[in-house]
This record gives C-alpha cells, sequence and structure tokens, in this order.
C-alpha cells in the first residue's frame, strides 16, 4: 500500500486515485460475483451470447438510472422523479420516433428533454434553496403529468430494427453501458465533473476555495436527467412503444442501486462503479429469485429485505468490530 | 424574514404577540392563502363556496391530515416516512379480510388492524434506530416488503368491507359534520397536545435539531424514535380505516397518493424538513390547502396530464412562495 | 516601507442589528508577518471573511494595491489573496492532491492534469512537512494532519496574502516547527501574512506587527518589538492575566462518589479512579488518549466494563445515559455545537431539555414553572437577554454556560466536563472556573478532561495523567505543575502534541 510513496518511481497518480476508491467496493464486488455465478449455476445459458444480451437488457436501464441517482446523491440530493423521467423519456422517444423526425430525432428530442428537466430541477433545487426531495417529489407530478400529455395512454412505436439493435440477441446494452461509464469517467477527469465531489460534500469549503457549487451541481442535475430520459427511451424500445407510467418502479430501484452501491446520502460518498455493480447486484438478485420459481410478488418482499439487509450490514458489523466510531473532531 | 423571526414563529409553545408575529406565522400564513383561494374561488367558479362542496373538500382533506399527522411527528423528528401509503392500504385491504361474525360492530377488528400499523411503524422505528439505515431507505423498504405482502394476501382484486363501525365513520354526518372531520379534529387536537404539551414532544423536538446532543442530554433515543414511527403508523392506519370508510372497497394501491401529499402538507405548513422545527398547527391548512388546489384543478376540466403538472408546479410555486430551507450545511 | 498589498478601511459590519466590527482598519504589507489578537466574539473572524471576500462590509472600504475594490471569494482568489480558515474546506472523499488543487485544477486537454497536479502536491506537502501519499483519500488523515493538507491548498495559488486563521490548533509540537519555519520563509519571499493564534509564544516568536480587537473595535495597532506574551494578553483583555483562576481550599469527602477499578471504555483500558465529592479531579495528558472515551464511558454514553465500580453509593456502572442521570450523573461534552446545545432551539428549550427527557413521555409539561425555572439559570448564570433566542445567536462563551446551566436543576452529585473551556473567552473562562470551585464546595464531584494545562496546574485538586488510554499517574496537588504533567504526558514518545 505504501509502495507508492512520494520517494520512488511511482503509479500514475489518477491510476492510485482510482485503485484507492475501489477499495470501498471490493465487499460489494464479491457478492456481486457471488450472484452472478449462482446465476449462471442455475442458468447456463447465461454464459451463452444471447443469454449474456438478455442479461445486459435487464440490467441496462437499472445501471443508467442508478447512476442517474448517484450522480444527485453525490451532488448531497435526490430525486423521486426519477420513475417519471424514465417514463418522460420513454413517451418521447416512441412519440416522435413514429412521426416524420425518424429516429435521430427521437434520440435528440429524449435527451433534450432529460436535459431540460434535469437543468430545471437542478435550477430550482440549487439557485432557489428548496431541498432536492421536495422539488423532486412536487417534479414527480409535473414530470408524471408531461408524460401524459404526451401519450394520455400507451401508444407511439419505435421502428422494429432499433429494438432489434437494442433489445435483439446482441449484447448492444452491454457496449452502451461501457460507452456511458466511459463517458462518465471523462467527465468526472473534468475540473467541473471532478468538483462534484466537493460541492456535495462541502459547499461551503468548496465555494471558498473557487469551486463553481451551482454550476457543477446544475450540470450534476442535468446530466442524471439525461440518463433517466435515455433509460426510458431503452425501455421503450424494449417494448416497442410508449406508455407514460412504465417507469415508476425505479425511482426506487434506482436508490436502491446507488445505496447498494455505496453511495451515501450526505453528498460526495461514493463512487459510480459502486452504482453501477449495485444495480448488477439488484438485477442478479430479480434474475435469480425469477429463476428460482418465486412469484413476482415475493421478490418485492424479497427486495425490501435485501436493501435493509445490504445497507444494515455494513452498519453492524462495524459497531461489532468496534464498539464506538471515533470521532475525528 | 430574518433566520431569527423564522425560528421565534417555528418553535413549539410559543404565543403568538400582535399581528407582527403573527404575520411571520407560517401556520397562519397557509391559513390566510387556503382562505383568499377559496374566496377566489367561490367568487369565480359557480358550486365551488357551496357548504356542500366545501365540506367533501375538508373531508377529503382530513385523510391527508391524519396521515400528515404522523408525517409531521416524524418530519419534526428528523426523518421522513414514506411507508404511510403502503400502511394505509394495508389497513385497507386488510381490515375487510379480519371482520368475522363474531365481531358484530367491527371494532374488535379496527383496534386489531391498527396496532397492526403500530408494529409497522415501530419496525421502521427499530431499523432507523438499531439498524442505522436512513429513514427514507428503511421506510422506502417496508414500503416494497408491504407492497409483495399486499398482493400475495388480497390477490390483486378490490375487497369489500362489511364492517360497521367503518360504514359509520366513512357515512355519518352527526350535527351535519362528517364523522371523517370529527375524527381528523380528533387526531389534530392529539397530535398538538402531544407537541406542544408532553415530555414526549419537547424531546421530538430535540431529536431532529441534534440527536447527538439529544441522546446525551439522558433522552431515550430508541425508544422515543420507534414512539415515533409507531405513532406515523398508527395515524396511516387510522386514515386507511377512514378512506376505506368512504370508498366502501379497499384496492391495492389505495394509499398511494398519500405519501407525497402528506409531505407535502407538512412542509406546506411550515415543518423543516431538516426536523426540530415546526408543527401540527400548519399541516392542518396545509392539507385543506392541497385538496383545494385539487377541487380547483378538477373544476378547470383539464385532462390528466395537465391536473398533474398544475397540482405539482403549484406546490413548487407555494413552497417558494412561503419560504424557503435555510441550508443547515 | 513597502506600501500594504490589501487594506481595510473604517470597516462596519453587523448581524441581526449587533454590530460585531465598528469601524476596524488594518493593513497587511509585504513582508510582514501580522497578528491578530482578541477574544472570541471579538470580531477576527468577520474580519477574516471580509478581507477574504466572504462577506462584504456594511461600511468602509477594501483597498487592494491602493485601489478600493469589492471583493468576491473568487475575484480574492484571483488577486493573490489565499485564507486557511478553521473550518476546513477540504473534501473528505478526495485524494490529498485532489483536494490540494481544488478549484484551480492544471488542465491539459480540458482534462485535469494528473501528473503535473501530482508533482505540485509532492512538492507541496514537503514544505509544509505532510508526509503523506498524495493519493490517499483526506479522510483518512487525523485533524492535524489535514489542517497541513489545508496549509498546502493555500500555498498552491501562490498567494500574495495568506491568512492563517489559528493553523496550529490541532498540530503536534513538531509539525508547529515546521511551520513557524515556513511561514518565516514566505515572509521573506515577500508574502503578506495575516497570522491569527491563541498561542501568544507562537505570536511574539514570529510576527512583526499586532492588531488587537476587542468588542468589535481596534485597540491596539503597533509593531510587536518589546512585546512579551503577558503584554499582550493585557493588550486583550486590558487587564492584568493573573487573577483567572479563583483561589480555594480543599475539602475533599473521604467518601468517594464514584470509584472504579479496572474499568476499560473504548480507547481507555484498566483505569482505577476515585473521584470524591467536593474535589475537582483533572485529567490530562496529549491529544485523544482516551480522555473523552473515559468519561463518556463513566457517563454510560459508550460501552463500559469495569471489575468493580461504585457510583453514588450504589455498586455498578451505570451503564446508559439514562440511568446515569438518574444517580446523578452529569456530562459536558467539547464539541458543544455537536454535543452539547441543540443550535436552532431556544435557550429556553435547551436550559429544559434534560429535565423534559426524564419521566414518561406522556407526563404533561407545565410551561408555568418551565418558563420560571428557565429564567432562574438564566439569572444565576447570568446568561443575559430574550431566552426565547435562538442558542445560536449567543456566543461560545455564553453557549457552554448554557451547556453547564440546564444540568442544574437534577442537582447532580458528579460532574464530568469535557474540555469546558475550548474556543471560550477570557472573562467566560473566569465564570467558568469560578462556578466549578462553587460546585465542588457545594460538595460535588467534579472530574476535568482538559486540553489546557493552566487550568489543570490551578484549578485541580489531583490530576490524572493519561497515555495511550492508561492513567500513568495521579498527581496530588501539592504535586502539580505544568512541566510535571507535559513530561508525563509525553514520557512514551518524547516527541508529541503539545497539551
Amino acid at each position: 500500500m505504501t509502495s507508492a510513496s512520494a520517494a520512488g518511481p511511482r503509479r500514475s497518480l489518477y491510476w492510485s486515485v482510482q485503485a484507492r476508491r475501489n477499495r470501498g467496493i471490493r465487499g460489494l464486488a464479491v457478492v456481486v460475483a457471488g450472484f452472478l455465478a449462482l446465476y449462471a449455476a442455475l442458468f447456463p445459458g447465461l454464459l451463452t451470447l444471447a443469454g449474456f444480451a438478455k442479461f445486459s437488457q435487464t440490467w441496462f436501464p437499472l445501471a443508467l438510472t442508478g447512476m442517474a441517482q448517484a450522480m444527485l446523491m453525490l451532488a448531497g440530493g435526490i430525486s423521486l422523479s426519477m420513475g417519471a423521467t424514465v417514463s418522460l423519456g420513454a413517451v418521447v422517444a416512441a412519440s416522435v420516433m413514429a412521426g416524420s423526425l425518424g429516429v435521430a430525432g427521437g434520440i435528440a428530442a429524449v435527451v433534450a428533454t432529460g436535459l431540460l428537466v434535469g437543468a430545471a430541477t437542478g435550477f430550482i433545487a440549487v439557485r432557489l434553496r428548496l431541498p432536492a426531495i421536495i422539488v423532486t417529489l412536487a417534479g414527480s407530478f409535473i414530470v408524471g403529468g408531461a408524460a401524459l400529455l404526451v401519450l394520455p395512454r400507451p401508444g407511439g412505436s419505435v421502428p422494429p430494427w432499433l429494438s432489434d439493435l437494442l433489445a435483439g440477441s446482441t449484447p448492444t446494452a452491454f457496449a452502451l453501458l461501457v460507452v456511458v461509464m466511459l463517458l462518465w469517467k471523462l467527465y468526472a477527469a473534468t475540473p467541473l465533473g471532478l468538483s462534484l465531489y466537493a460541492a456535495g460534500e462541502n459547499p461551503v469549503g468548496a465555494h471558498r476555495s473557487g469551486v463553481p457549487v451551482e454550476a457543477a451541481l446544475i450540470c450534476a442535475y442535468a446530466i442524471s436527467g439525461t440518463l433517466a430520459a435515455l433509460a426510458g427511451l431503452f425501455v421503450a424500445a424494449q417494448t416497442g412503444s410508449g406508455d407514460p407510467v412504465i417507469g415508476q418502479a425505479f425511482t426506487l430501484n434506482s436508490i436502491a442501486a446507488a445505496v447498494l452501491g455505496g453511495v451515501g446520502f450526505l453528498g460526495g460518498q461514493g463512487t459510480m462503479r459502486g452504482a453501477v455493480m449495485g444495480s448488477l447486484l439488484l438485477t442478479a438478485m430479480i434474475n435469480v429469485m425469477f429463476f428460482l420459481g418465486l412469484p413476482p410478488v415475493a421478490q418485492y418482499i424479497a427486495q425490501g429485505l435485501i436493501i435493509v439487509g445490504a445497507v444494515a450490514l455494513p452498519q453492524v458489523a462495524e459497531r461489532l468490530r468496534r464498539p464506538r466510531k471515533r470521532r475525528s473532531t | 424574514m430574518t433566520v431569527r423571526d423564522r425560528h421565534r414563529a417555528m418553535l413549539p409553545g410559543r404565543p403568538a404577540a400582535g399581528l407582527a408575529v403573527l404575520s411571520r406565522n407560517r401556520p397562519f400564513l397557509t391559513l390566510l392563502i387556503v382562505a383568499a383561494v377559496w374566496l377566489v374561488a367561490s367568487a369565480t367558479s359557480r358550486g365551488f363556496g357551496s357548504w356542500g362542496h366545501l365540506r367533501y373538500l375538508v373531508e377529503l382533506a382530513a385523510v391527508i391530515g391524519i396521515v400528515g399527522a404522523g408525517q409531521t411527528l416524524v418530519m419534526i423528528g428528523g426523518g421522513i416516512d414514506l411507508s404511510v401509503g403502503a400502511i394505509l392500504t394495508v389497513t385497507a385491504v386488510g381490515l375487510p379480510l379480519l371482520s368475522s361474525g363474531a365481531d358484530p360492530s367491527g371494532i374488535v377488528a379496527i383496534l386489531g388492524i391498527l396496532g397492526l400499523a403500530s408494529l409497522i411503524g415501530a419496525v421502521n422505528g427499530a431499523g432507523v434506530v438499531y439498524l442505522r439505515v436512513h429513514p427514507m431507505i428503511m421506510t422506502l423498504a417496508t414500503a416494497t416488503f408491504l407492497q409483495g405482502a399486499l398482493i400475495l394476501l388480497a390477490g390483486g382484486s378490490a375487497v369489500t368491507v362489511h364492517n360497521p363501525a367503518v360504514y359509520l365513520l366513512g357515512n355519518a354526518r352527526p350535527l351535519g359534520v362528517p364523522a371523517g372531520v370529527v375524527l381528523w379534529a380528533v387526531v389534530a387536537l392529539a397530535t398538538v397536545a402531544v407537541l406542544r404539551w408532553s415530555r414526549f414532544g419537547a424531546r421530538v423536538y430535540a431529536l431532529g435539531a441534534n440527536p447527538l446532543a439529544t441522546a446525551l442530554s439522558g433522552v431515550n433515543v430508541p425508544a422515543t424514535s420507534v414512539a415515533l414511527y409507531a405513532a406515523s403508523g398508527l395515524a396511516a392506519g387510522l386514515a386507511g380505516i377512514l378512506a376505506l370508510g368512504m370508498n366502501g372497497q379497499g384496492y391495492v394501491g389505495i394509499g398511494d397518493p398519500y405519501v407525497l401529499t402528506s409531505i407535502a402538507a407538512v412542509v406546506l405548513g411550515g415543518t423543516s424538513i431538516l426536523g426540530g422545527l415546526g408543527g401540527y398547527a400548519g399541516t392542518v391548512p396545509g392539507a385543506v390547502l392541497l385538496v383545494t388546489i385539487s377541487g380547483l384543478i378538477t373544476v378547470v376540466n383539464a385532462s390528466p396530464g395537465w391536473r398533474s403538472i398544475l397540482f405539482g408546479s403549484l406546490i413548487l410555486v407555494l413552497l417558494l412562495v412561503s419560504g424557503r430551507e435555510v441550508p443547515r450545511r | 516601507m513597502a506600501p500594504p498589498i490589501l487594506e481595510a478601511r473604517e470597516v462596519w459590519k453587523g448581524f441581526f442589528g449587533n454590530p460585531v466590527l465598528k469601524g476596524v482598519s488594518i493593513a497587511l504589507e509585504p513582508g510582514r508577518v501580522h497578528a491578530l489578537l482578541g477574544e472570541n466574539g471579538a470580531g477576527k473572524s468577520t474580519l477574516i471573511n471580509i478581507l477574504s471576500g466572504a462577506l462584504s462590509p456594511d461600511a468602509g472600504s477594501l483597498q487592494l494595491d491602493g485601489r478600493a475594490v469589492s471583493l468576491t471569494p473568487a475575484a480574492a482568489r484571483r488577486h493573490g489573496i489565499a485564507v486557511v480558515q478553521q473550518e476546513l474546506s477540504l473534501t473528505t472523499h478526495l485524494s490529498i492532491a485532489e483536494n490540494i488543487g481544488l478549484g484551480a485544477y492544471p488542465l491539459r486537454f480540458g482534462l485535469v492534469d494528473y501528473r503535473a497536479l501530482a508533482r505540485s502536491a509532492d512538492e507541496l506537502c514537503r514544505s509544509v512537512g505532510l508526509d503523506e501519499d498524495v493519493a490517499r483519500p483526506v479522510g483518512e488523515l487525523s485533524l492535524g494532519r489535514r489542517q497541513l493538507v489545508e496549509i498546502a491548498k493555500a500555498l498552491f495559488r501562490k498567494p500574495r496574502v495568506l491568512i492563517l486563521d489559528e493553523p496550529t490548533s490541532s498540530l503536534s509540537a513538531h509539525e508547529t516547527r515546521t511551520l513557524i519555519g515556513l511561514v518565516t520563509a514566505l515572509k521573506r519571499a515577500g508574502t503578506a501574512v495575516l497570522y491569527i493564534s491563541h498561542r501568544l509564544a507562537e505570536v511574539t516568536e514570529i510576527c512583526d506587527h499586532v492588531t488587537v480587537l476587542k468588542d468589535g473595535a481596534c485597540t491596539a495597532d503597533r509593531p510587536l518589538a518589546g512585546v512579551d506574551a503577558a503584554g499582550l494578553v493585557r493588550l486583550m483583555v486590558g487587564r492584568d492575566p493573573g487573577d483567572l483562576f479563583p483561589r480555594w481550599d480543599a475539602c475533599p469527602a473521604a467518601q468517594p462518589a464514584v470509584s472504579v477499578r479496572g474499568f476499560s471504555a473504548g480507547r481507555t483500558m484498566e483505569v482505577d479512579l476515585d473521584i470524591h465529592p467536593g474535589e475537582v479531579l483533572g485529567v490530562g495528558g496529549l491529544v485523544g488518549q482516551g480522555q473523552e472515551d473515559l468519561l463518556l464511558g463513566l457517563y454510560g454514553a459508550i460501552p463500559a466494563s469495569a471489575a468493580s465500580a461504585v457510583f453514588a453509593g450504589r455498586p455498578g456502572l451505570p451503564g446508559g445515559v439514562t440511568r446515569a442521570n438518574a444517580r446523578g450523573v452529569a456530562y459536558i461534552p467539547a464539541d458543544r455545537k455537536r454535543e452539547g446545545v441543540h443550535l436552532t432551539h431556544s435557550i429556553a428549550d435547551n436550559l429544559l431539555l434534560p429535565g423534559l427527557a426524564r419521566g414518561a413521555g406522556w407526563r404533561r409539561r407545565a410551561r408555568g414553572a418551565e418558563a420560571r425555572l428557565a429564567a432562574t439559570l438564566a439569572g444565576r448564570l447570568s446568561v443575559k437577554g430574550d431566552l426565547d433566542r435562538p442558542v445560536q445567536a449567543l456566543s461560545g462563551g455564553n453557549q457552554q454556560k448554557v451547556a453547564l446551566a440546564r444540568w442544574m436543576p437534577l442537582d447532580p452529585g458528579i460532574l464530568l466536563l469535557n474540555d469546558p473551556t475550548r474556543g471560550v473567552d477570557i472573562e467566560t473562562k473566569r465564570e467558568i472556573y469560578a462556578m466549578l470551585r462553587g460546585f465542588a464546595a457545594e460538595g460535588r464531584a467534579i472530574l476535568l478532561a482538559s486540553s489546557d494545562t493552566p487550568e489543570l496546574v490551578h484549578l485541580c485538586d489531583r490530576v490524572a495523567v493519561m497515555r495511550d488510554g492508561r492513567i500513568v499517574a495521579i498527581l496530588e496537588r501539592r504535586d502539580i505543575s505544568e512541566e510535571r504533567i507535559v513530561a508525563l504526558a509525553m514520557a512514551a514518545d518524547g516527541v508529541g502534541r503539545a497539551a
């Protein structure tokens, strides 16, 4: 661990920092690997290309929304309008693509919608100083209402070739996820992206250090909105049409994914790869339960228990190891 | 309004002295807004101001108000309860299943289901305080768990209630006042009394403002937290019985709207989402304001999408007008 | 003499209608270390915030290189003004290097240039005497090391004006020496330094000029040559420092109020301790040797065990805060904002809480009696003014008095105090000292953990010195001296934290 000391030839700072960030999610990685192994044992089809493609398709939207939620939690906020934004993305995609603008126009419209929704939420929460939970609560009505305006009932359509490309038997979804992760890495290496951690954890200190705190936070909201809307596009491609309430479950599941991935509520704590891994864990769990023949309903029950367990376990273990957390002040 | 005035207006048990203080009093301001909205709406819309319609609005507000009583307690104590909707549904769906011939008045079934609701709340509290799970996660997980359990129990169809006591609660009008409103008045008096006049109330305020200092002052924090969430469960259970009585039927999803509306009512009423400040006196007009807004939107005769957008936007605007959170960090 | 780089002229500033600065002027010249002294609440922080652009003055002007300016934090940084505040501006989840560069990252193709960042971070860490891998997250560092990161961060921007607010408060003796050397080097290089510290020896050693604030006004603005530490105190309080501690006679009872054998809690291990009614038993030692855990363990706030224990005549440890309170044990924490008071609640509510914490929750509150009780308590501790004000409107000293006073209705026989005068101004310190001896004279047993050695010497009947979680010696009154305490505290490693 001390091999990278200042004196000797050293690993580059960037990779050294990244390696240290990985430490917090090692335990999670082991659990994820365990579940994936279990799933692969139950369902060897996972190891075929088509099986992997199907799996990554159930994972992809949850991974995107988990990342979207993690961005807001890093910014010290939270979104209760995640599901509504996914729905809005889905209906915008299905209705625009069915019209004369085609697929390109549809994607552009979805991105624009997500950016707008996210930036507006961020502006209200950050500039007007309303708590994020309240803004996104009201936002869930507004965004959900907008989805109903676009398509009052399920409709529109996504061209079959696009559905085939995204949700067919090729692991396009996985490739896209890798691209999104790489884009995030790139963003996190820009001054604005890196400053998100500081702006979320210690906004006063970050402001004093010259970080454009409000810009960093509003950008995070905008990116988060875009990711959620894109998740909606994917869901529309999966189902072939747009449904104005299809996203509902993503609000809770995205929070669960982020929390399972070690992202904290107080801002600046956690990593994006953790959130993605959290979403992977959640997906693998749901798949395993489904495969074991549990009724879909029992999944709710198991999910509730697992989320509490996953959050509580480290706390309890910590307390057993050390009688009291040292306070640093 | 300076920080100091704000605190003065929001602290418990501070008798208002003079108009100057009154004008800074959040509950009073919310009440003024309600009165203004009612006057304008009655003048412009035929039928809005009729006794029957106003009575109907207050009756609708009673459900939100009763859920909001528990939510107010929890939020003053520094938490949040996102499981109130699920608990409400559990009582509304579970009560018809409990009713039997051996219990002609239906009182035993009611007591039983209220006990269950309180127990669920207590489990929330125990998770928050002993497992140290964030209240939002704990109560969301409980809600997910209950959602699954409910579908298993009720099978997804609506159940009709044959409980005479519940029927009375939903339909009786002693002296022209709906029984639900009477129940709300009782709950309101009890909540205000607990917050202002009991030692428990003082501990709740202290807990919300600074949990660590509260524990070091000798307050039994675990007991207080568990009682707090149990009270919220009980309130949600009462609201569930009332909703059941008013509807005649319980179904999965009956409680869903009340999560967001109860939080909105509490925050509109001036209780801090950060805990430690506020009171139930504001939640009451907050609940009436919310149903009034929904009522007005119905009168406008807009599509469901526009209704939802209007509702969310109005909540946001009201929050912006009636004051922002002073960020603690 | 060189003209000042940054100058405040006749600056006024008030909060909530209370004036905090009343026409203060200060001039920071290149190549000069300028000391800013004053008690807590004298207006030092406000002045720093104005000089760094975080606050704008109500009246008066700021001059930068002789031209009037209005500063924002961003503009101040652009002009080369850097501040190291007591409230650290660090992000615990970022690495040391990422913190040092925060807000001014070196760029390459629009991305953070980690190689350049690593180079300057390494260099700066060496210059402030911090030998850590710069990839380490700041959250893993001790408070003292974080302070060094904060200083390195300020230097990263190559400031012309450097403002250091209590930079040594959590540094070890060795780290302090390095810092003093660094400040001297900066001064030679022509930086204007504003140095705020309560350690007067440091001030007389490195500062050239002093400005003293008292109640928001400037009471001295003069060269430091020929002024010693006692002279500085005279400048600050306007009187001789000698009568800070009360005179008292020992009156301990024979039967101990608290008696523990083999007591362990947290970092505290195998401690034997007797506290007698009527005595003040001091607990000294370097920072973080288990003093806090000793107090919290006795209070029942953290799990504790003992071979044998007697509290207030009853055997066994209390095993919980509520039960400790019931046996007449009260605790006054060191970090009063986090652990002691409810900042957003009124003074009255704070004073009443320990009383309301007891008994059944449904019991009715007697508002009239409560108001009378609060008024009596406030009167006894001379906390003046409206008791409906939130506690955060009070000065640190008065907040501490509230944290003490609220226990009085319970008439505690055993008081556990954790550094009760940390960050408290001299006048309130005097009052608290008199109060503590008064409590002892009333027959209460007092355990006083303190990082302020003079306090242990002049206020305590006996002093227990802790090291590595154990009590290494208990000094009787006739043996207590600063030298003995410090020597016992440091015996293990020789170079430790200054107590």
